[in-house]
This record gives structure tokens, sequence and C-alpha cells, in this order.
């Protein structure tokens, strides 16, 4: 990582441990969205698929709430100006990418194992288990940045950041629940190797997601 | 060091500015003057690339402009949970250039609050601060937008002298109104918007 993008991981990871708006909102939603989850299927068992959509969903709604804060906090707080003046537009997406992934990640385990305890739900397959939480939190922190950018400028941002994620997101959802329906599978009444395709195509989405978005936001960030 | 041809913004149908053309050199110093909303700011904007013009070109000499266009305006907002130090920190990180951080609260007489939140400085104090952002990487030319407003009497002097260590290695553009920065400039343009 080299020295200027690690500045700007650094001055959102300093921002965030003081104003604590971020981190305080992903875990109270991952919190809320849990434990409404056990109250409503106190005495039911959760199939695989309803599991997987749940815990997509949650982690989804987690993402939006709180990833395109970064970008447009910026503008909304005028500081934007100051960060075009000193910053390559490289240097602030990896940086905001960074930061946004290391929040994701928190959010996903928390919510993960919080999921995870309250439900009851079972676990067969860690190890995709595991790939597909990762590559879901790669996938939702690389798409949101960049829609995070594209609505900074724009004057109703928090209506825009909705409808423009339902593009970006809607495959990578597909994929996070497929992948997670079979990692959810203890009866192994699904195809597995659909759940591994599902998990590498997240990988790849996350990695497509952030390749892309790097040329997408350069030309989106500079007026 | 800098020069604008043909150059002109609009929004909507209605043209700030159009046509404009000069060539800045070392010791130049230019007053952008003109009432208010006639497009001084926007035209400190453009040159500083935060804008794009809608007509004509601007041609830097300086290496990379994070580095050789300093750039300070009332505007401009600050990290409100970084403090004085971070900041500088911060630019000089991002720019690839020497911090010089105490050095240049020293200039602006900010060294004091080194570790207090800008949240908690006074509109003087930020504008000392963005006065010390702007003159960091010794750019080649610094764009000041109404450089005195909210300062003191010992502030303005700040503002004089940055003025005239910046004539030593470049050129500078102020956008103002008032008759004493105008004292400063060695060149004026009007703005009629």
């Amino acid at each position: 990582m080299n020295r200027r993008i690690r500045a700007i991981f650094l001055k959102e990871v300093r921002s965030e441990m003081r104003t604590k708006s971020g981190l305080t909102t992903t875990v109270l939603f991952s919190l809320f969205t849990v434990v409404t989850i056990s109250l409503a299927t106190f005495d039911l068992q959760i199939s695989p698929q309803l599991g997987a959509g749940l815990l997509c969903v949650a982690l989804l709604f987690a993402a939006i709430v709180a990833l395109p804060r970064t970008l447009i906090i910026e503008e909304e707080q005028g500081t934007g100006d100051l960060l075009r003046l000193v910053a390559k537009s490289e240097d602030v997406f990896w940086g905001k990418v960074l930061y946004n992934l290391v929040l994701m990640l928190i959010t996903g385990l928390v919510l993960s194992l919080l999921f995870l305890g309250f439900t009851h739900i079972g676990v067969a397959h860690l190890w995709l288990y595991l790939v597909c939480l990762f590559g879901s939190c790669c996938s939702f922190s690389g798409a949101v940045t960049l829609c995070g950018a594209l609505v900074a400028q724009a004057s109703n941002r928090s209506a825009l950041v909705g409808v423009l994620s339902v593009p970006l997101l809607l495959p990578l959802t597909f994929l996070a629940v497929s992948g997670l329906r079979v990692a959810f599978d203890t009866k192994f009444g699904f195809n597995q190797m659909n759940g591994f395709i599902a998990g590498g195509g997240l990988v790849c989405y996350g990695i497509a997601s952030l390749a892309g978005g790097q040329y997408l936001f350069a030309a989106v960030w500079k007026r | 060091m800098l020069s604008a041809s043909n150059l002109g913004k609009r929004f909507g149908r209605r043209w700030l500015f159009r046509g404009l053309e000069f060539e800045l050199e070392r010791r130049d110093r230019l007053a952008v003057i003109g009432r208010n909303g006639a497009g001084k700011s926007t035209l400190l904007k453009v040159l500083a690339g935060l804008i794009p013009p809608s007509e004509g070109k601007i041609r830097n000499t300086g290496d990379d402009p994070r580095r050789s266009i300093g750039y300070a305006a009332l505007d401009m907002a600050l990290y409100p949970a970084l403090t004085v130090g971070e900041h500088l920190e911060l630019t000089a990180e991002l720019r690839e250039c020497e911090s010089r951080t105490e050095e240049l609260l020293e200039e602006v007489g900010l060294l004091y609050a080194i570790r207090q939140p800008t949240s908690e400085l006074s509109t003087g104090m930020r504008a000392r601060l963005k006065l010390a952002i702007a003159v960091q990487s010794l750019p080649t030319v610094l764009l000041l937008d109404e450089p005195g407003a909210g300062l003191d009497e010992a502030g303005r002097q700040v503002v004089e002298r940055l003025i005239e260590q910046q004539s030593m290695r470049g050129a500078v553009v102020i956008a103002t109104n008032d008759p004493l920065e105008r004292r400063f400039a060695t060149h004026e343009m009007e703005i009629l918007g």
C-alpha cells in the first residue's frame, strides 16, 4: 500500500474513531436486524434458503446505510475540494475502498456471528461460508463506494444511492444467496458445485468492481 | 507560470466571464475584482482545476497541480474531526511534499493550536490553516479567494507576508474587493459577471 492510500485510509479511521458515526450505525443496524429476525422466527427452524436470503438482505442494507457516506460526506461537509486539490483520484478511491472494506468486514463478522447465534442456523460448509462472506464484503464495498462517488455531487443523494445500487448490487445478491444457501445446507439437498461457483463468482465480482471502479471513479471525481 | 486563453465559464445560458486572456509570470500579482456574484471565486476555482471551464484553456507550467497550485478560499471546508497538525500531515502525504508542519503553523501564528480539532477553531484560525495548507508545497501559483475575510489585523499581516514570499517564487491571484488587498496587486482584472 502506498503512503497516499494509507493517508486517506488513516484519515477515515481517525474521523470514524472520533465521530463513531459509520460503525455505530452499522453495528446497531446489524443488531436490530438479527434481533428482529430471531423474534419473528422464534419457534421456527429457518431453512437454508431463507437463512441465506435474510443474511444477504441484512448485509446489503448495512452496506447501503454506511458505505456511501465516506464519499457523500466529503461533499456534504465541503471537504471534497480540499481532497481534489491535494490528492490523486486513484488514491482517494483505494483509500476509501480499503476503509469501506475494513468497515464491511467488521460488519459482516459481527452480523454473521449475531445471525448464527440468534437463529441457530447451522453451517455445513465453513469454507464456502467464509468465501461467500468475504466475497460479499469485497463486492459490496467496491460497488457501494462507486455508487457513493456517482451520487456524491447530486442534489438528492440518499434517494439516488438506493436507485443506483439496484442494478449494481442485484447480481451480487443472487450470487451471495446461491452460495450461502449451499453453505447453510446441512442436509446436502443443493448442488454443492453451484455453491462453490457462486462463491467464486462473488470474489470475481469483487475484483471486477474494484478494478473497473477505479477508472469510473476517476471520471466522476474530477468535475 | 500560468496562462489562460479564451477562457470562459457559464452556468446555464449565463456567461460569468468569457474570452479571458492572461499570462502570469514570477512576481506577478493579479487582483480579480468585481461585484458579489460576478464570478471571481468561480474564476479561481477554474484556475485551480476544481471546476472545468466552459471554453478555453489553462496552461500551468508546474510539474504536478497538487504541488504547483496553492488555493485558499473561505468556502473550502476542513475536516472537523482532524486536528490542525493532522491536516498538514495529511495534505503533505497526499501531495508528496515535505509537511513543514511546525514551520508553517509558526508562520501563520497557529502553532499553539497544533493539537486542536478544526471543529473548535474560529473562522480566522481556519483561514490561517487554509493559508498554511495553500503554501505548504511552495507552489508556483497561489490562488487566494478573499484572503483577508475573517482575519484580524495580525492575520492580515500574515497574508501580506505570504504574498510577499510567494512573489519571490511565483505568481499570486487574489479575488477581492478589499482596497487593502488590492494594493498588493501589480495587475487588476475586473469581472463584470
